[in-house]
């Protein structure tokens, strides 16, 4: 399984074990946390000495150090079943050795994967997810590679945007759109008045294309229809996603 | 489509029924003495249109739910020529079922060969919409049907209460009122409840290319298809005429000045008269001031010459088309809207010139004619026999 | 806009009332009865009591707050392209000058608004005096970024005369300004005529500059005023809307603050600008603002900055090619303000009037684009 999905799936996974994590006292034992080792183990991330108790699970890579509880401690219900179905997550989407350390007050799960620096769950949450190219966080020429590329479709998109090409008639689409305002891509699919059924972004596009512009349509995997959609939905960047609102 | 579900346990009971309005209809009153007289208490079969999935069912008023005995009466009064002053027009003469429920003239003409303004619409699948009558001055079927009863041009009678009064006289009618309102002393709400309900039934689906929707790629011919992207594309027909699952009628129900008949009247002096004319009805039936369209409901400037957009359903029955009847044949028709309408102040703005080659044109006609529904040919069939009692 | 529909009764009942009301009632009842019309564009015909209604292309005689002194008329924004009489925008164009040609009562002139052409060329320019020569009513005109940036407005010039002027007319002082002026960006570029143009002339262009009277016109202003007397009423035409809406789009003046300084000390001032193709209301102090419609397209509503007393006129139907779009009246006044009525195509027109700016009254929200 690819190491990108993988992670991602690994943190959904380690999310929803956190936040809900329903398990009985017999799922717990079944999914084999058997061993507990003794030592205490000072929390690399915070740099302090708290009480913890450690579980391993039984492919001794997936380990979960549980702030709050000594070695030797029961865990009440929920926690145990939180823990269990951290290391059930855990074992089932990698084969990596992960040290996971669960505090107290359990809002922020840390990782670490394979050696790796402790890191936070929403740090990696904004960092891992598409980021693990085989194990190891993207390079900065990759990265500029995707903002390149990004750039150079938005920008296609806003020159077919502001030039009348796309028609026969003079008619750019920047003269009803200015900044691509009025565009309203976080709506749809919607139905269309114009169409009088429920269109995409793209049917409306080429809708302007033949009307307004009196111009001929795009197919859906013309580049520039590709551009145009980019650039239209980079300038309405952050809104929410409100389908079929008018 | 149009007949509906019967309910089980009145199977038999509405089957009488719709007999003894069928004799009704035949005109056995000479014979007054043979009819039987059934069920003197009033009864109320439930009839439920039967619609394909996903369409949205009518707007039917609450106080005017569809039952079989209702519809029954409605049908013989649609037929029944005793409703006009000379007993000579009945609504079938204009909206008659072999004509595509409408008349195949330019304008309508009633008593007398008298001749109205504007052409008569078809009554096929009116149930569906949002206004009745080409200036929409009539919100309901109920309220269109008592127009023509009093028009001096249509059935021309000189009042309601005449009209109720001749049909009271009349005893099939009091018992048919009886059974189906609970009362002898109908009124002509009764009477236009009646016809009304009987032209909800009157809906077609099943066309080729209805069937073409739902999946059959070979139900419509591939110049009927290309016609149907033209539509949608193209010549820019769906935006008025609109087309979709849960409505499936080809109409916005707006109104649009599209240039018809805007050329030899004189607006100006026509809209001044009409701002201060209460009677709609009277200047809808007048040449020339019938013109002003939408304008004579609204007396806004801006729905002068506007009328409202047909449905399509059948089309190719109820030539000649337009508002006046100008357009003679599809053809025609299509040429008009290719042209960019008839250039007047008021015209619509998104009516422009539309560049279709000649073998578009032909697509755009093939498809239009596959809106015709095998509906349409049942309900001729059930229904040609009660014309010209 | 709702449209108030009245059943036959109400509006026999309606009509009947006002034929037989007396004069002093009907003066009293003539507030709620422009209200009225305001809302249901029913028209009503001041002074002879008569009620007439007219369709609005052939005769928009508005009910006024106060005596109406003299009406109008506006074209404006028509972007004309060198492609013949038959393009959309030249047979908007058409349809205004007509729609103005039939006004009975003709206006007492006719204002263009600026932009004639869309890219400065020399055929579009002579394309549009060619349709504005068909304009019966005398003819002012003013000049926009359009037409200016290509030749810096030689052309223009040779055509249509003085970018900026002033002329007075029954007791009104008006001034027509070129307030499109920009800081000086082709230079050093080296930037060819076209190219200058087209950075003019895309709305959104990042790197656009702001617009501005100007020093020079300022100073021209300035002594122009100072022979009017503080209590005659003046009219500014401009095309920038000598105020600060939004600047992204140039919906702005740079130096409008210095303007309107000039403009302080008159009792009663009007703005009519261009530029914005909408409907759009403000008011500064003593200074009322109208913008006018564009015969070609509508602009949007801007993100923000749109002034509280604008009501925002409905979106456009791109299916249509003339919505959103018109020409428009003004009513001056006895005591020097107007009356606006934006003659929107394809829709109830939408009108503006003095007391409603005086009362200062803010405008519903608009939906946000």
């Amino acid at each position: 399984m690819e190491t990108r999905v993988v992670v991602r799936v690994l943190i959904v996974g380690m999310l929803m074990a956190v936040a809900v994590g329903p398990l009985t006292a017999d799922q717990v034992k079944a999914a084999g946390a058997a061993s507990s080792s003794s030592s205490q183990v000072a929390a690399a991330a915070s740099g302090e000495a708290w009480v913890t108790k450690t579980i391993t699970a039984c492919d001794k890579k997936k380990t979960v150090i549980v702030e709050g509880y000594r070695e030797g401690e029961v865990l009440p219900p929920e926690k145990a079943r939180q823990v269990a179905k951290l290391l059930m997550a855990l074992m089932k989407y990698c084969d990596y050795r992960v040290l996971a350390r669960l505090p107290q007050q359990e809002t922020t799960v840390y990782l670490s994967i394979e050696g790796q620096p402790f890191v936070e769950m929403q740090e990696v949450e904004q960092k891992l997810p598409l980021l693990l190219v085989q194990g190891v966080l993207p390079t900065e020429r990759e990265k500029r590679v995707w903002a390149a590329e990004q750039k150079r479709m938005i920008e296609e998109g806003y020159k077919l945007f502001h030039s009348s090409v796309l028609g026969t008639n003079g008619i750019s689409c920047d003269m009803c759109h200015p900044d691509a305002s009025n565009t309203h891509p976080e709506t749809y699919p919607k139905f269309q008045t114009q169409l009088k059924t429920v269109a995409l972004l793209r049917d409306q596009i080429n809708w302007c294309i033949e009307n307004p512009l009196e111009g001929k349509k795009l197919s859906g995997d013309d580049p520039k229809m590709k551009a145009m959609e980019a650039y239209i939905y980079s300038a309405r960047s952050g809104k929410i996603l409100e389908p079929g609102k008018h | 489509m149009g007949t509906g579900n019967q309910s089980k346990s009145g199977f038999a009971r509405s089957g009488v029924i719709i007999l003894a309005g069928v004799l009704l209809g035949v005109g056995l009153w000479p014979i007054s003495g043979g009819i039987k007289s059934f069920a003197q208490g009033q009864k109320s079969t439930p009839y439920a249109l039967e619609l394909p999935s996903g369409v949205l069912e009518p707007i039917i008023p609450e106080d005017n739910p569809l039952s079989v005995e209702k519809v029954a009466l409605g049908k013989t009064l649609y037929f029944d020529k005793r409703l006009s002053v000379d007993n000579t027009i009945s609504c079938a003469a204009c909206h008659d079922p072999r004509l595509g429920f409408a008349d195949g003239k330019k304008v309508a003409e009633g008593i007398q060969q008298k001749k109205g303004a504007r052409s008569s619409p078809t009554t096929l699948n009116t149930a569906f919409l949002d206004a009745q009558f080409w200036d929409g001055r009539a919100s309901s079927l109920e309220e269109q049907a008592k127009g023509p009863l009093v028009n001096p041009v249509e059935m021309g009678m000189p009042s309601h209460a005449a009209l109720v009064t001749k049909l009271r006289k009349i005893p099939e009618y009091r018992l048919a009122f009886q059974e189906v309102f609970g009362t002898e002393d109908f009124t002509i709400d009764h009477v236009a409840k009646a016809i009304a309900s009987f032209e909800r039934t009157l809906n077609t689906f099943n066309s080729p290319f209805d069937r073409f929707i739902g999946g059959d790629k070979g139900a419509m011919s591939s110049s009927a298809q290309r016609g149907w992207e033209l539509f949608q594309g193209k010549a820019r027909c769906i935006t008025c005429h609109e087309f979709n699952t849960a409505y499936p009628f080809f109409t916005d129900n707006k109104f649009h000045n599209i240039g018809v008949a805007m050329k030899a009247v004189n607006f100006e002096a026509l809209a001044r008269r009409a701002a201060v004319e209460t009677d709609v009805a009277k200047l809808a039936s007048e040449p020339g001031a019938a013109e002003l369209g939408r304008y004579l409901v609204t007396k806004q400037p801006k729905d002068i010459g506007a009328f409202k957009t047909p449905g399509l359903r059948e089309t190719a029955h109820t030539a000649p088309y337009m508002h006046d009847g100008s357009e003679p044949t599809l053809e025609s028709m299509i040429d008009f809207y290719d042209k960019g309408g008839a250039p007047n102040p008021n015209l619509d703005g998104g009516m422009r010139p539309l560049r279709l080659t000649v073998e578009e044109k032909k697509d755009l006609v093939e498809f239009l004619k596959a809106l015709t529904s095998d509906d349409l040919l049942r309900l001729v069939k059930d229904l040609q026999g009660m014309v010209g009692r | 806009m709702k449209r108030q529909t009245l059943r036959p009764e109400e509006r026999k009942q309606f009509f009947t009332s006002l034929r037989k009301m007396s004069r002093r009632q009907f003066f009293s009842t003539a507030g709620k009865v422009a209200a009225m019309a305001a809302a249901s564009d029913l028209v009503v015909r001041f002074g002879n009591h008569i009620i007439s209604h007219a369709p609005h292309s052939f005769q928009p005689v508005e009910l006024a707050y106060g005596a109406e002194k003299f009406t109008f008329a506006y074209v404006s924004d028509t972007h004309l392209l060198a492609k013949g009489m038959t393009h959309r925008f030249a047979k908007a164009a058409l349809k205004a000058v007509r729609d103005a040609n039939a006004m009975s009562p003709q206006p007492d002139f006719v204002l263009f608004g600026g932009d004639l052409a869309q890219l400065g060329q020399s055929e579009e320019l002579k394309l549009g005096k060619e349709i504005l020569d068909e304009l019966k009513p005398k003819r002012y005109m003013m000049v926009g970024e359009h037409d200016w940036y290509f030749d810096m407005g030689e052309k223009w010039r040779e055509l249509f005369g003085d970018p900026w002027y002033a002329f007075d007319h029954k007791g009104i002082h008006f001034v027509i300004l070129n307030s499109v002026i920009v800081e000086d960006y082709w230079t050093a570029p080296k930037m060819k005529p076209m190219e200058r143009m087209l950075f003019m002339a895309q709305l959104d262009n990042p790197r656009g500059k702001p617009f501005t009277v100007g020093e020079e016109q300022r100073d021209w202003l300035q002594k122009n005023l100072a022979k009017v007397d503080k209590g005659t009423p003046i009219v500014i035409f401009s095309h920038s809307p000598l105020y600060k809406y939004y600047k992204p789009w140039n919906f702005w003046t740079d130096d409008a603050e210095q303007v309107q300084k000039l403009l302080a000390p008159f009792t009663s001032v009007t703005v009519i600008h261009a530029h914005t193709h909408q409907v759009l209301t403000n008011r500064i102090g003593n200074i009322h603002f109208h913008g006018v419609l564009s015969t070609a397209w509508p602009w949007p509503y801007a993100p923000e900055g749109l002034p509280k007393l604008t009501v925002q006129m409905d979106r456009a139907d791109p299916f249509n090619q003339f919505d959103g779009c018109g020409w428009g009246t003004v009513d001056v006044l006895s005591t020097g303000r107007a009356n606006k009525s934006y003659k929107l195509w394809d829709r109830n027109p939408m009108n503006v009037t003095a007391a409603q700016l005086e009362s200062g009254k803010v405008a519903a929200p608009g939906p946000s684009y």
